[in-house]
């Protein structure tokens, strides 16, 4: 049981980071259909920088820029270029897979020799029951909970938060603010790279800590199901992300708890819920906003208000 | 001080999408090029391998055209939709429950004759393609729920469908540790058409020029163009928009289960968790190059096609998969650049004007 | 150049002290000089010119197109002017941008909001002029003092999608104020309320010119002028006709006679005809506009075979809803609308236009045409059930019936397939009146259709519309241009606040008493003024 919790803790933070990432382009107003490629691009750095370098520390660094120049990317072609988010994103995800499985051709299966070992926090660990699922998890862990503390600040707290919130609800009038509309997207869909990339690191220098070719297996699917799941805010996401971190976790021990519940169809539950949510917000969206950021996947071109 | 900025041409420019895509093309060959060197590889012969392979000889041509066949249905599913602004995200979900009918029929009919088979088989595909869409269609035509989250959402059910299915009641009793749906009846399969390719490539065609013409020649296409204009419009009209948008992605949807029924039986020996491998993603990008017009469709599916096999081919050579892979995205990328230059031009604008709108 | 006009037997010059406002000597807060504004084929400011003391809310008053709005985006740095000065207290501004002008203290508030609905007021308020930290309490106590302290009664914390026009009105009105303005810009601020709304905004800008700020807004409601104003300042033709008024020395009938003018008309006026039997007609009839709000206000009309009737008005008392109506496009909260007789209030547009309808509406491009469909595609946008084959669409009948509409109606196109998208405004509006005239249609709504066109354009489809009535159509034009309708309509209504406040006939009325109907001038009972010419030959 207490495997499961932690493993849930794990897999959560994994997605968190992801889904965060996403969260703070889609709030302004970028959707991103790349994060798969992103998180991809980021494991694969982090793996090849921890192994040349041996510090796990530099290799983050390393995914986390991967990821944040993939989003810039997608930044370019959507918000420079106008181009469509939809092909612009996926188009990324095919991209990133593929450099990612060539840069790491080489490396399939071995130990990098530089893991991010998880943080000993001394008798905190001993506590039962929450020491060993809260406080024995990878640096990765903990650098997502701040991580979502600080999206938050940053988004309702600060002059920031309101530009990047305005451009994802209604970019003309954030224009008209004197923001510059087409900085913020860019700046924040970097930033939603950089965290896909960390979340790439936490693969293959925490969790497994390995690279192949499909080790992401569509958790960045999941990270855009997640923001929709927690209604574009980082407290729900974080709730969404260890329900979602359970059902990844029970998918292999379904067995041991005697239940006879097949782990397969389990493992559709958080996309079929997404799904249900989405219905549920959008009947509720007929009266009043939606807490879908309203300009999501819409170019903006000032000439053609 | 000038900074440049993107201004609408008055009149798109003439042929300007071939030449994106060509522009692309050429982009991605050369960035190849660089990975390959990288790689330590010799690039024209690379190059030369994936071409042989590929386009070089009738049976490379054969399979080309068989790896053309998902490609272009999964492009054609998404644009149809896509010239009525709807995103069909959800092909690769729909040719897997595309699949999963056509399995279905082909366990049940074991002793039924093969045009039997094959016929119900290729009904069952469309419809189980179809069904998959249903929901989000009528979401998004009742409610407006965006169509980009629930078909893409759909997407892994209906893989997770599959893998259930293989590792439960299809389970081949004969694959221990691994489990495997049994191979097709003989009867279930398509016959061929020439060299390695399968009458699947005929089916395919046939579609693919019924929609374009029922796009450009019909009642129902004309329909289909006002309301992809204008909302407004077709009000006036008296179109109804609901029913459009219902039939639009259902029939979407049942393109793509097609493509997934052709693959099973074509291509494909058994039912895997693998048989969509990326074509509804692929088929996306498919669409987004010909502009969402199924004229161009073929034309581009086939170019991918052949990349494919190509990338596969030069596998022996040493050279990764993901070469082809990447080369795919790179065609896209330089289409995406040039494709907007044909609809806007770069101007020099003075720093001072900013704000000055009409 | 024109003078500044002012009217015989009235006093208020400009600089009299005792028409209110700032000492003499002191520069005035705003002065427009000989502003000059051009745009593609017309001229909206020819010279006009704006002096407004500080501590005075002043309004600007013209009828449609004649340059307020362009003179107040002038103002407030939206537009750059070809020529002229702006003066803010005495000191002469080139604006660039919107934001040069905040930063000399003029903040405009326009008819279209630009707030996030989802955001509070107080969010909407600083968003662009705030700290880096956003301490929430902070800035919403803020806020609200700001407000009290303008008497804007507003909750800060309130997110502005639950807010009405009115309170969010005042959020615009908050985020010039939070800014710092000192010259406050209204464009139609009235527009968007309800009357109780209405004189609260006026208690409100009265508040800010005691204060010391100055309030400059633009109106056609001729209540609010006398109502909330100090000085009115009247243009027609892009010029200023009349300059600083004192609203309490000059009279109604003086005010409107400055908006339309007097000059008699050269009529060139077609030969009306007996009408006939009335084919369009409307009951009570009661609408809403887009955004909920009361649009058409118990509403009747009749128009008869034979017979344009025209619809005047200033933009937004009703007339883009009536035609929307009466088309099938707008649903009805009560009423009727029949078309030859028979009750369509419930008809879809197509059964409509099967009754004998044509509608050409306003909207021309987003509406009426397709622009990225083909010229067959769009001349056969509402008859192509007649060009069926089974499932098919005969390309070729299609494009005889088009071919024939383009000839018959000199639209001057391209290649038939070639999308809409490039023809000239003169051409679409060819196309598209002509796809509706085509088939003979019993009654024609026609909105704004000569709107945006050179003269030869304007001429070729008022001669079919008026040979379409002769051929005993019944046709209601609404339209902008007051001379237009002069010209041909057999009877002229007005329409003020979703209603015909009084008819004309177009041969004999005078430009002043239509000019007062459309603003709205009520005898003190508050009736509309009885029309000043019922005779109409029927």
């Amino acid at each position: 049981m207490i495997g499961l919790l932690e493993a849930s803790v794990s897999f959560g933070a994994l997605l968190y980071l992801a889904a965060l990432g996403e969260m703070i382009a889609e709030k302004a107003g970028i959707l991103n259909l790349g994060v798969e490629g992103m998180i991809a691009m980021g494991a694969v750095t982090g793996f090849a920088v921890a192994l040349q370098t041996g510090n796990p520390w530099v290799a983050l660094v390393a995914a986390v820029a991967a990821g944040a120049l993939v989003g810039l990317l997608h930044g370019f072609f959507t918000v420079v270029l106008g181009a469509e988010q939809v092909v612009s994103g996926l188009s990324l995800t095919i991209f990133g897979l593929g450099l990612a499985a060539y840069v790491g051709r080489g490396s399939v299966g071995r130990p990098s020799g530089a893991e991010l070992v998880p943080v000993d926090w001394g008798p905190l660990t001993d506590i039962p029951w929450a020491g060993p699922v809260l406080f024995a998890q990878s640096p990765l862990v903990y650098l997502a909970v701040i991580a979502g503390f600080v999206t938050w600040f940053v988004l309702w707290r600060t002059r920031l938060g309101l530009a990047v919130r305005a451009a994802g609800e209604s970019a003309s009038t954030a224009d008209a603010a004197g923001h510059s509309v087409a900085g913020i997207r860019l700046a924040a869909v970097a930033v939603g790279g950089g965290l896909a990339g960390a979340a790439g690191a936490y693969l293959t220098l925490s969790l497994t800590p390995q690279w192949a070719e499909g080790i992401v297996a569509g958790r960045g699917w999941i990270a855009v199901a997640l923001v929709i799941f927690g209604a574009w805010h980082p407290g729900r996401v974080a709730v969404g992300a260890l329900l979602f971190g359970l059902t990844l976790a029970l998918k292999t021990r379904l067995q041991t708890f005697g239940v006879d519940f097949s782990p397969i169809l389990l493992s559709m539950l958080p996309y079929v819920l997404t799904v249900g949510v989405l219905v549920v917000i959008s009947i509720r969206s007929r009266n009043r906003p939606s807490p879908a950021p309203a300009a999501l996947g819409i170019a903006y071109r000032r000439e053609e208000r | 001080m000038s900074r440049p900025v993107l201004v609408r041409r008055e009149q798109v420019l003439r042929g300007g999408q071939p030449l994106a895509f060509g522009i692309g093309l050429a982009v991605a060959l050369v960035v190849g090029v660089l990975l390959l060197v990288g790689s330590g590889h010799d690039p024209l012969r690379v190059y030369e391998r994936m071409f042989e392979a590929s386009l070089g000889d009738p049976r490379a041509w054969s399979v080309t055209l068989n790896r053309a066949v998902p490609l272009g249905l999964a492009g054609l599913a998404v644009a149809v939709a896509g010239s009525m602004g709807l995103w069909n995200i959800g092909a690769e979900g729909q040719i897997m429950a595309g699949a999963i009918g056509a399995a279905w029929v082909a366990r049940i009919g074991g002793d039924w004759p093969s045009p039997v088979v094959i016929t119900a088989m290729l009904a069952a595909a469309i419809l189980g393609g179809g069904l998959l869409a249903l929901g989000p269609a009528i979401a998004r035509a009742r409610i407006g729920v965006n169509e980009i989250i629930t078909t893409l959402m759909l997407n892994e059910v209906a893989i997770r469908l599959v893998q259930w299915l293989i590792h439960g009641r299809w389970k081949d009793p004969d694959s221990h540790n691994f489990p495997l749906a049994p191979m097709l009846s003989d009867n279930a399969r398509l016959p061929g058409l020439f060299e390695r390719a399968h009458v699947g490539v005929v089916l395919a065609a046939v579609v693919i020029v019924l929609f374009g013409v029922a796009a450009s020649r019909t009642a129902w296409g004309y329909e289909l163009r006002v309301a992809g204009s204008s909302g407004a419009t077709a009000r006036y009209a008296g179109i109804s928009l609901e029913r459009k948008i219902l039939t639009v992605l259902v029939l979407s949807g049942g393109v793509a289960g097609f493509a997934g029924g052709i693959e099973l039986s074509g291509t494909s020996d058994r039912i895997t968790e693998n048989l969509s491998n990326g074509f509804g993603f692929a088929g996306i990008i498919v669409a987004a190059l010909a502009l969402m017009r199924p004229s161009g469709v073929a034309a581009v599916a086939l170019l991918f096609g052949a990349v494919q096999i190509g990338g596969q081919s030069i596998q022996t050579m040493g050279v990764s998969s993901s070469v082809s892979t990447i080369l795919q995205a790179l065609i896209l990328f330089g289409a995406i650049a040039a494709g907007v230059l044909s609809r806007y031009r770069v101007e020099m604008v003075a720093g001072d004007t900013t704000g000055a709108i009409r | 150049m024109t003078e500044p006009q002012q009217p015989a037997a009235t006093g208020g010059s400009p600089s009299d002290p005792e028409s209110g406002g700032a000492p003499a000597g002191e520069p005035p807060a705003v002065e427009l000089l000989d502003v000059w504004k051009r745009f593609p084929g017309v001229v909206a400011n020819a010279g006009a010119h704006l002096r407004v003391h500080r501590g005075s809310v002043h309004a600007v008053l013209g009828e449609n197109g004649a340059g307020k709005s362009t003179l107040m985006n002038v103002l407030s740095g939206v537009y750059r002017p070809d020529e002229g000065e702006v003066r803010i207290d005495g000191v002469a501004h080139h604006f660039r941008t919107p934001a040069d002008a905040l930063a000399a203290g003029v903040g405009m508030v326009h008819q279209e909001f630009r707030l996030v609905p989802s955001f509070t007021v107080a969010e909407n308020v600083v968003l662009g002029a705030c700290n880096r930290i956003v301490r929430r309490a902070a800035v919403e106590s803020a806020v609200g003092a700001l407000a009290e302290r303008f008497g804007l009664a507003t909750e800060p914390d309130r997110p502005v999608w639950h807010l009405s026009m009115g309170e969010r009105q005042r959020v615009e009105i908050l985020k010039a104020l939070w800014r710092d303005a000192r010259i406050l810009v209204l464009d139609e601020p009235t527009a968007v309320l309800t009357p109780g709304e209405a004189d609260e905004l006026g208690a409100v800008l009265r508040h800010m010119a005691d204060d010391g700020r100055t309030v400059i807004f633009i109106s056609h409601k001729l209540h609010e002028v006398t109502g909330f104003c100090d000085e009115a300042t009247v243009l027609r033709g892009g010029e200023t006709v009349a300059a600083s008024l004192s609203v309490a020395d000059t009279d109604a009938t003086q005010l409107a006679g400055l908006m339309v003018g007097a000059s008699p008309l050269v009529t060139d006026r077609p030969p009306s005809r007996d009408a006939g039997e009335a084919l369009l007609e409307v009951r009570g009839l009661r609408c809403l506009d887009d955004r909920g709000l009361a649009a058409l206000d118990d509403l009747d009309l009749a128009v008869h075979s034979g017979e344009i009737v025209g619809i005047a008005g200033v933009a937004g008392n009703g007339q883009r809803e009536l035609a929307q109506a009466i088309a099938g496009l707008r649903s009805v909260e009560s009423g009727s609308i029949h078309l030859v007789g028979e009750d369509r209030t419930d008809a879809t547009p197509r059964q409509r236009f099967a009754d004998g309808l044509g509608y050409i509406p306003e909207d021309r491009l987003g509406v009426g045409l397709a622009p990225r469909l083909s010229v067959t595609d769009n001349a056969v946008l509402r008859t192509y059930g007649r060009h069926r084959r089974g499932p098919f669409l005969d390309a070729a009948s299609a494009t005889g019936h088009c071919r024939d509409l383009v000839d018959r109606f000199g639209v001057r196109t391209g290649p038939l397939e070639e999308p809409i998208a490039g023809l000239s405004g003169g051409n679409l509006q060819r196309l598209l009146v002509g796809r509706e005239l085509v088939g003979g249609p019993r009654v024609v709504v026609a909105a704004q259709p000569t709107r945006g066109l050179d003269v030869q354009g304007v001429k070729a489809i008022q001669d079919l519309l008026v040979a379409e009535r002769d051929a005993g159509a019944a046709i209601l034009m609404v339209s902008e241009d007051l001379d237009e309708l002069l010209t041909l309509a057999d009877r002229l209504l007005v329409m003020h606040a979703g209603c015909i406040v009084a008819e004309f006939d177009p041969a004999t009325a005078e430009r002043r008493a239509i000019g007062e109907a459309m603003i709205g001038h009520a005898d003190v009972t508050g009736d509309p003024v009885a029309p000043a010419e019922t005779t109409a030959d029927r």
